[in-house]
């Protein structure tokens, strides 16, 4: 009765709105929550809020950043899903990771960022700023238009150039701008970071995280490198069609040398201002390394002068990302439901090196007869090699892979991770992936290493949070307890750091063969120096092999694995049905005491992947609109 | 109430005209007059688009592995045609009118022939020996013998695949050979049989690879 009669109320309360909504003033009134440009602009405090939205805009792929996009782990859970999944470096604990058609669109939030950086470099002359803030104001202008171009071309190759703020006269037409050539934009985002390079500061005095002189040399260092790479390697892969023929996609083999150079001088800017250097490049020992390296993802801002430019999170709760809930290994999952989803490949795990074998990588070796290509799995006549501890196959291995990866039988959080695939029983028939127990000489085993699913992390298909590669995750991850909610990391994100910087000048340089100023040997030294700081003592020498080992293992789960096969024309022949890979441990019960072997397989319940190459660009959407020419194949 | 009487309102019955006409051929080697085989899986298409329209829609057709396609459900009309992203010298396109039951077939110059091949089981081993008759300067990326269940095998549909990566023009005069060694590749069941096919892949832009017809063998 009361319900009644509130609705009957609202209703009548309703219908006096709708029959007076059209009073004479209604349409000129001026919101009272929302500010208009010139109010915005006429203080100082506004423009730094317009600023800090520019920069919240920037296309830094960051822990919440996947598939060339960022709209789907927005409206499902940051970090969901990332971009290790679509390349070699690691698999789902649950499903098997696609790219979406060529990704996800970046275009309209680029064009729209686009518009608000253009809007702000018109008005800064009006702003009364002096010489040095008009300056500075400037320089950020230009390194925010240079980042999203850059995040543009990459995506789609030659876009329409908006150099300044588009004005709507009635005439739609005027507003089209039909596409530069793939050349022309990445020399559009160089002369943009050079604009960028001349006017910002060395620092802000303030200390706040804004760009730097330098972040632009590392901008243009990466986008140098990329645009180079693809007039390199573009006959990899060819693509046909208008947007080939008009040069839209695709840069000149000839035009190849001139971006490496670029990319060469830029780091090299960087390299002798003897204002950056790495973390702790000096170990005494591996695990000391080990230590260091993940540390310094976990805090960059006390990582010393390696950051170049990093993105902060700050509130739990509301812009922090899903990291550490997501990627955990479900022992250290303190009670959240869904840990465990991001299992490192073995793949991946081979690419290290030994100490014992300086320049090569160390495929895990697993039965007498060395042999890494036999993924069939557990045969009962192999020979396998038998190790005390589950860890112990991996002595030797490269530091930084015990940085990143969480190994089986290490410590984590205070925890013995226990990742175990099965067991093989006396009688020499093995039990792989079943939920099981035996009793030997009075001693109980089980599959999985443990009686109850919240004491192990790895192989039960009956867990989706548990690994099935045989190996979880770590770097970047907090070393304290997790709170099991929705966005509670707030670790920073390194955007550039040197040591990128140092393999963009080594792969530069062995690339395209430049030998002035010394360049070989100082790009042999950088890759060594990156090698020392992971307690390498023999040193390498430069090759384009080398300088790519060390980049995906110095920069893995960094986001950049995926753009390297991009920009480097592999990932059609890296991904043809191709399969995935584990490495199970097995506790063999044929010896006394047991001992651990392992198996080399095809990850259970995963099929193989292949790369379609017109995915080295995604489609432009919106061209019945646009009147833009598409990409090939779409 | 009123929004589901809008929401009745806008339903009509579809009574467009079906499509009326069918458009069929095949992918011929212009000097062996054979049928050129082909990959179902980012294989070479049929590229045709109706003319008539301000902006038409460019469509596809899928080529079936003996190197013929048909599409049962055309709308007759005027249509330019031509197979795209092949294992052939690519071709202009031909304007045609479609109607009724439409042919039409490509003459075209494959990159690579493959000839001669022989694919027998010897012992534990399956074993392909062939010739390589290129008909461009271009490099030989690589050869490879396939296998599947499935007679569609090519590289893209393939239970085992033994490559191998040359890189280098070939002599016609030169056997190649590659062998599948069945117990390391235990996929390949002992007693089922399975299809094997030989192809070679030609360096030039979007190339696929050129294949002779797959073999059954009862392993």
């Amino acid at each position: 009765m009361k319900n009644k009669t509130i609705r009957t109320t609202i209703g009548l309360i309703m219908l006096l709105f709708l029959s007076e909504g059209c009073s004479k003033n209604f349409l000129d009134r001026m919101p009272t929550d929302k500010l208009d440009g010139n109010t915005l602009f006429a203080n100082p405090m506004g423009v730094k809020v317009y600023m800090a939205n520019l920069y919240g805009q920037l296309p830094i792929e960051d822990f919440k950043f996947y598939d060339r996009g960022w709209s789907y782990v927005e409206w499902m859970a940051p970090s969901v899903l990332t971009m290790a999944f679509l390349t070699d470096e690691a698999v789902h604990s649950q499903w098997d990771v696609m790219l979406n058609n060529g990704g996800n669109s970046w275009w309209d939030p680029g064009y729209k960022l686009i518009r608000d950086v253009n809007l702000l470099i018109d008005i800064i002359p009006t702003l009364g700023l002096t010489e040095s803030e008009e300056k500075s104001m400037l320089g950020e202008g230009a390194f925010i238009r240079a980042f999203t171009y850059y995040g543009l071309a990459k995506r789609y190759g030659g876009v329409p150039l908006i150099r300044e703020t588009q004005v709507y006269d009635g005439d739609v037409e005027k507003l089209k701008v039909p596409r530069s050539t793939e050349q022309e934009t990445w020399d559009f985002v160089l002369s943009e970071c050079d604009l960028a390079i001349a006017n910002l500061p060395d620092t802000w005095l303030g200390g706040e995280r804004r760009a730097t002189k330098w972040a632009a040399y590392a901008l243009k260092s990466r986008a140098a490198l990329h645009a180079a790479s693809i007039a390199k390697h573009w006959a990899r892969s060819p693509l046909s069609g208008p947007a080939v023929d008009q040069g839209l996609v695709g840069i000149p083999a000839g035009e190849a040398n001139r971006y490496y150079e670029a990319c060469i001088d830029a780091s090299a800017a960087i390299m002798e201002s003897g204002k950056f250097g790495l973390f702790k490049p000096n170990p005494t020992n591996p695990q000391e390394a080990a230590e260091n390296y993940r540390v310094l993802f976990e805090y960059p801002n006390a990582a010393g002068n390696e950051p170049i430019f990093i993105k902060g999170f700050a509130r739990t709760g509301v812009d922090g990302h899903n990291y550490d809930v997501w990627y955990n290994p479900n022992q250290t999952a303190n009670g959240w439901g869904y840990p465990g989803r991001l299992n490192p490949s073995l793949e991946f795990v081979d690419l290290y090196e030994s100490y014992t074998n300086p320049g090569h990588s160390a495929p895990i070796v697993t039965t007498e007869d060395g042999n890494v290509n036999d993924y069939n799995g557990y045969r009962k006549d192999r020979s396998y090699l038998r190790f005390e501890n589950p860890y112990d196959i991996f002595k030797d291995k490269d530091a930084r892979l015990w940085g990143t990866v969480v190994l089986p039988g290490t410590e984590w959080k205070g925890e013995t991770i226990i990742i175990q695939g099965g067991y093989v029983q006396p009688d020499g028939e093995a039990q792989i992936e079943i939920d099981n127990a035996i009793t030997v000489d009075g001693t109980t085993y089980y599959s999985y290493g443990a009686p109850d699913w919240t004491q192990y992390s790895g192989f039960n298909p009956a867990n989706i949070q548990m690994t099935r590669s045989g190996f979880s995750y770590k770097k970047m991850l907090s070393s304290q307890p997790i709170t099991p909610a929705d966005r509670q990391s707030i670790t920073d994100w390194m955007e550039f750091r040197y040591a990128e910087i140092l393999l963009n000048y080594a792969e530069a340089v062995a690339e395209s063969g430049f030998a002035a100023n010394n360049a070989q040997l100082t790009a042999e030294q950088a890759i060594n120096a990156l090698r020392r700081r992971a307690g390498h003592t023999v040193d390498i020498p430069l090759t384009i092999e080398s300088v790519i080992r060390e980049r995906r293992v110095e920069l893995a789960f960094e986001n950049k694995r995926f753009w390297d096969l991009i920009r480097r024309r592999e990932f059609h022949t890296l991904l043809n049905n191709t399969p995935r890979r584990a490495l199970v441990p097995l506790l063999d019960l044929r010896t006394s005491p047991a001992t651990y072997i392992f198996v080399r397989r095809t990850v259970s319940r995963t099929i193989t992947r292949t790369f379609n190459p017109r995915h080295y660009y995604v489609s432009i959407p919106g061209i019945g609109a646009n009147g833009l020419v598409q990409n090939p194949q779409y | 109430m009123m929004v589901s009487v809008v929401t009745f309102m806008s339903c009509e019955l579809d009574n467009y005209d079906m499509p009326n006409a069918v458009l069929f051929g095949s992918i011929v080697d212009a000097e062996s007059g054979e049928l050129l085989e082909q990959d179902i899986i980012n294989g070479t298409q049929i590229e045709y688009i109706e003319l008539g329209f301000d902006d038409p829609a460019t469509q596809y057709l899928v080529v079936k592995n003996d190197g013929t396609f048909r599409n049962n459900l055309v709308f007759a009309g005027t249509y330019t045609v031509r197979p795209v992203r092949g294992n052939f010298f690519p071709i202009d396109k031909k304007e045609i009118q479609v109607k009724g039951d439409t042919q039409i077939d490509f003459q075209v110059q494959p990159y690579i022939r493959v000839k001669n091949v022989s694919i027998a089981k010897a012992g534990d081993k399956v074993i392909a020996t062939f010739n390589l008759e290129q008909t461009g300067p271009n490099n030989v990326r690589k050869i490879g013998l396939y296998a599947h269940p499935e007679a569609a095998v090519g590289e893209p549909l393939r239970k085992v695949a033994v490559e191998k990566v040359l890189n280098e023009p070939t002599d016609p005069d030169a056997t190649f050979s590659l062998e599948i060694d069945l117990p390391s590749h235990p996929t390949l069941a002992p007693g089922h049989p399975y299809f094997f096919r030989v192809g070679a892949l030609y360096d030039a832009p979007e190339a696929k690879l050129n294949y002779a017809k797959a073999v059954r063998l009862a392993l």
